[in-house]
């Protein structure tokens, strides 16, 4: 049992470190994006051939408002959940 | 209470500065609009970014939680062990009290 549990401890680690990286890439590449995009894009000539990589600019303020509403939703429902579970073990 | 007013002049003085540079337009006006949807969004990002570079760094306390893992199997197993030991004697036990109407446990 030790054995096994050794070499999941090693693929624990390995699988923690990927999930780390892929994360960090994740919040790299969104952040570099919605820079460009906010701060950048406007600068460019209106007939430049970058403009066609992104989307119209309402949807810099749309995308992150909904993400905002929806985790927001999650969060409601997943306390809601929880409540209920633990008033029905109660009673 | 002075953590909450702490935090209530913090954000009085960034929409306070937010509207300042709004009326004097020292950079463009849509730029303005954009601050404050761009500071969150990019904060988010900063916490996912230090959770990943955590994740990366520190290894998930492995010694720790190894041990935790085999403390749990050796209580259950001696939970497991005592339950089907003193079995019988629970039972007779509840039988003897229940007629004398002693309060015999929740399940």
């Amino acid at each position: 049992m030790l054995q096994s549990a050794k070499s999941n401890k090693r693929t624990m680690e390995s699988a923690d470190r990927a999930v780390g990286f892929l994360l960090s890439l994740l919040s790299l590449s969104i952040f570099s994006y919605y820079t460009f995009w906010v701060i950048a894009l406007p600068l460019f000539y209106t007939d430049h051939f970058v403009h066609k990589y992104f989307l119209p600019r309402e949807y810099a303020i749309l995308i992150p408002v909904f993400a905002g509403v929806a985790l927001i939703c999650f969060l409601c429902m997943f306390i809601g959940y929880v409540m209920l579970k633990s008033k029905k073990k109660k009673a | 209470m002075k953590h909450i007013v702490k935090i209530m002049a913090v954000v009085v003085a960034i929409s306070a500065s937010w509207l300042g540079l709004l009326q004097t337009s020292i950079v463009s006006q849509d730029y303005t609009w954009l601050l404050p949807i761009y500071f969150i969004v990019s904060l988010g990002c900063y916490g996912l970014l230090m959770v990943g570079i955590g994740l990366m760094q520190f290894p998930t306390c492995p010694q720790e939680a190894l041990l935790l893992q085999q403390v749990l199997y050796l209580r259950f197993f001696c939970n497991l062990l005592l339950y089907i030991i003193l079995a019988e004697d629970i039972l007779e036990a509840k039988d003897f009290l229940k007629p004398r109407g002693v309060d015999v446990g929740s399940d």
